[in-house]
């Protein structure tokens, strides 16, 4: 009901105005659409002084009674305007910088380049691999996958575009972007990874990039932000599973000649002892070669 | 030199100086010129910037000559070959030909940049020229030239239309000066960067309706006075023109004052800031491929004048120079008709402004041109709507890159 009333309030203003220009052009006219207000006016002016031009709410004519409370609001609106009043003085305050739009930066820095400045309109950013560009409107399958790879792409890399200094996918951001793409593909280091430096500047790199993230969950934590699940840490390996060489022994060490054998390793081919491990369950424990017994 | 036609064409008056001295160079033809400002009684013969491009046409060419005067009302040139920049003469070092205008040149340099531009994709190497010294001013000058910014932003795009490649022209303002005290002098510096050689310029096709103007861009640059002034002149170009064309975006530019010597025969090491004031250029790009529309004010040097105004009057300037028609202005018509002229042996058609037609400037390269052995234009008015336009046709005379090296 809200609804429906509000709406007709706004529908009323609309008449109103154009109501009120029929009425001042022809003064004579509005005597037909007489309604009760109009009456109560005339009464009240014909004992009192006139009341100042009021614009009347020509809503009531129309919607007849059932909207009369909006028709006195709107009439104690209007009121304030008053016809009596002198000319208005207008003062124009022009702020220079308020309206100066800014070129968008990427064209900024293309006109003001030394080259001549083209143009043609900048091609679409999205292109197939000939370099084709694709049209905005093309609908085809094709096309539509290349604009879903190009928005996946625009997702994943746009906190790269944040960056103040180089807005753009060129440069490093581009190698960042290439990292990435390379990572979602599967490669297991990254290209900006330094292979070789010293223990002390590894590990610090690493406490740093630790603490970093930390101080990060806890504050998003203590803000009530919730984060990516953080990534498990991978487990440990262990000395069973590193990788022995080509020829090595799969048991044993094997130095100077010699196969060594740890205690642990020959537990490991013997198998569990069945007097003393009365209470498993025979369950075979080690990864031995043992004989199962 | 030995001349292998030495008759001369003979022309009088300093009007359209460099374009004959350009059409000369193009065709091999030696011109005299007589009479220059003979009847002026305190300033008779060349001024310092007709000196100047003829240094400079000396310094890109080889095998040219020229011969003045005492008074200096008199000229005799006998053009060489377009080299370009690979010179080791006067001016030049590494590939850079290098070009000092002094402190008494009242053109902006663009006045040096139009003509140089229409020689450079003749030459057989890249024209490489940087203008400095004294006399450089990069702004637009009262005596009517436009800024650097026009001639990068209108006229250069030009070129691409004739199968040059706009990705080799380079533009670069490392210093920029309006006009100094007086109108003389600033201190700016330039460098011009034509790297496209054609051996011959295609010749154009822009018969069709110059379409409607969909953008306007433009740069507001101040030097040595406050930045807010390029405010206030894109505030007050935009007041007029953002009714018209949603699109309207000027960048703002504010450099220092150059610093150049002050002449002071105490302090000889002294410097002085020279070359302070602003202004502002415009072009309006239609939808139409390769029509721009450009317009250039600047504060004239003695100053009092308020950017609001500069900036109404570029905006002003630039709708008249849209109402004008056509698809080249009257700034860029001789840049387009001399190329036409000069290229491909083909019948180029270019639709102009009734306006720009009528120009004293258009009317006189025409003359020089059948005087330099040209074909005559064919003018026709476009019937297909009533602009009042009218369609020249060019007939080039094939002068190529191979034509200058058999010369």
């Amino acid at each position: 009901m809200t609804a429906t009333l509000g709406k007709r309030k706004r529908s009323a203003a609309v008449v109103s105005k154009s109501e009120e220009d029929q009425r001042s052009s022809s003064p004579g006219s509005d005597s037909s659409l007489l309604d009760a207000q109009e009456i109560f006016r005339r009464h009240f002016e014909s004992q009192f002084k006139p009341l100042p031009v009021v614009q009347k709410a020509p809503a009531a004519i129309e919607d007849g009674p059932d909207n009369l409370s909006d028709a006195n609001s709107e009439s104690e609106w209007d009121g304030i305007s008053e016809a009596g009043e002198g000319a208005v003085e207008v003062i124009e305050h022009s702020d220079a910088q308020s309206h100066m739009a800014a070129m968008p930066k990427e064209e900024l820095k293309a006109f003001m380049s030394s080259k001549p400045p083209k143009s043609t309109p900048t091609p679409s950013l999205i292109r197939d691999k000939a370099g084709i560009s694709i049209a905005d409107d093309d609908d085809s399958e094709t096309a539509n996958l290349k604009k879903d790879l190009a928005l996946q792409r625009l997702l994943a890399e746009s906190h790269l575009l944040e960056s103040a200094s180089n807005p753009t996918l060129t440069g490093k951001n581009r190698h960042k972007a290439t990292d990435l793409r390379m990572q979602a593909l599967g490669s297991k280091t990254s290209i900006f990874k330094q292979e070789k430096m010293p223990m002390s500047h590894r590990k610090g790199i690493i406490s740093k990039q630790s603490e970093r993230e930390e101080t990060r969950r806890r504050e998003a934590r203590e803000n009530g932000i919730i984060l990516e699940r953080a990534k498990m840490k991978p487990k440990k390996n262990s000395i069973g599973q590193r990788d022995r060489g080509v020829g090595a022994p799969s048991v044993g060490k094997f130095t100077g000649g010699t196969l060594t054998l740890s205690k642990k390793d020959i537990s490991d081919i013997e198998g569990p002892q069945r007097g003393v491990n009365s209470r498993g369950g025979g369950r075979v424990r080690g990864r031995g070669r043992g004989k199962r017994p | 030199m030995a001349t292998p036609n030495p008759e001369f064409l003979r022309f009088t008056g300093h009007e359209s100086f460099t374009q004959r001295l350009v059409l000369s160079t193009l065709t091999g033809r030696p011109i005299h010129i007589s009479q220059i400002r003979s009847s002026s009684p305190t300033h008779p013969g060349l001024a310092p910037h007709e000196i100047s491009f003829l240094r400079l046409l000396d310094s890109i060419t080889n095998g040219s000559s020229v011969q003045i005067s005492y008074t200096g009302t008199t000229l005799t040139y006998i053009p060489g070959l377009i080299t370009g920049s690979v010179t080791t003469g006067l001016g030049a070092t590494g590939d850079v030909v290098k070009c000092a205008l002094p402190e008494t040149c009242r053109r902006g340099v663009s006045w040096f940049l139009l003509p140089l531009s229409i020689l450079a994709p003749f030459s057989k190497a890249p024209v490489n020229v940087r203008f400095e010294g004294e006399g450089v001013i990069t702004s637009a000058t009262e005596t009517g030239d436009i800024s650097v910014d026009s001639v990068r932003t209108a006229i250069l795009p030009l070129y691409e239309q004739f199968s040059i490649l706009g990705a080799k022209l380079e533009l670069r303002v490392l210093q920029r000066s309006c006009a100094g005290p007086g109108g003389k002098g600033g201190g700016g510096v330039v460098e011009l960067k034509f790297g496209s050689q054609v051996r011959l310029p295609k010749t154009l096709h822009m018969n069709r309706s110059p379409g409607r103007v969909k953008r306007i861009r433009g740069v507001a640059y101040c030097t040595g006075v406050s930045a807010s002034n390029n405010a206030r002149m894109i505030h007050a170009a935009r007041g007029v023109l953002n009714p018209l064309v949603a699109d309207v975006h000027v960048a703002a530019q504010y450099d220092q004052a150059p610093l150049v010597s002050s002449h002071d025969k105490t302090n000889p090491s002294g410097k002085k800031r020279t070359g302070v004031g602003f202004g502002l250029s415009l072009i309006a790009e239609s939808n139409a491929d390769g029509v721009i529309y450009s317009a250039d004010v600047a504060a004239p040097s003695q100053g009092g004048v308020t950017p609001e105004d500069i900036g109404k009057k570029c905006a002003f300037q630039l709708l008249e120079c849209i109402s004008q028609g056509g698809c080249v202005t009257r700034i860029g018509a001789p840049t387009v008709l001399t190329l036409m002229a000069m290229g491909s042996e083909d019948v180029g058609r270019v639709r102009l402004g009734r306006d720009v037609v009528g120009t004293e400037e258009i009317i006189s390269l025409g003359r020089d041109l059948k005087k330099f052995g040209a074909s005559s234009w064919g003018i026709r008015d476009a019937e297909d709507d009533g602009t009042g336009d009218i369609i020249v046709s060019v007939k080039g005379i094939g002068v190529g890159n191979v034509g200058r090296k058999v010369a």
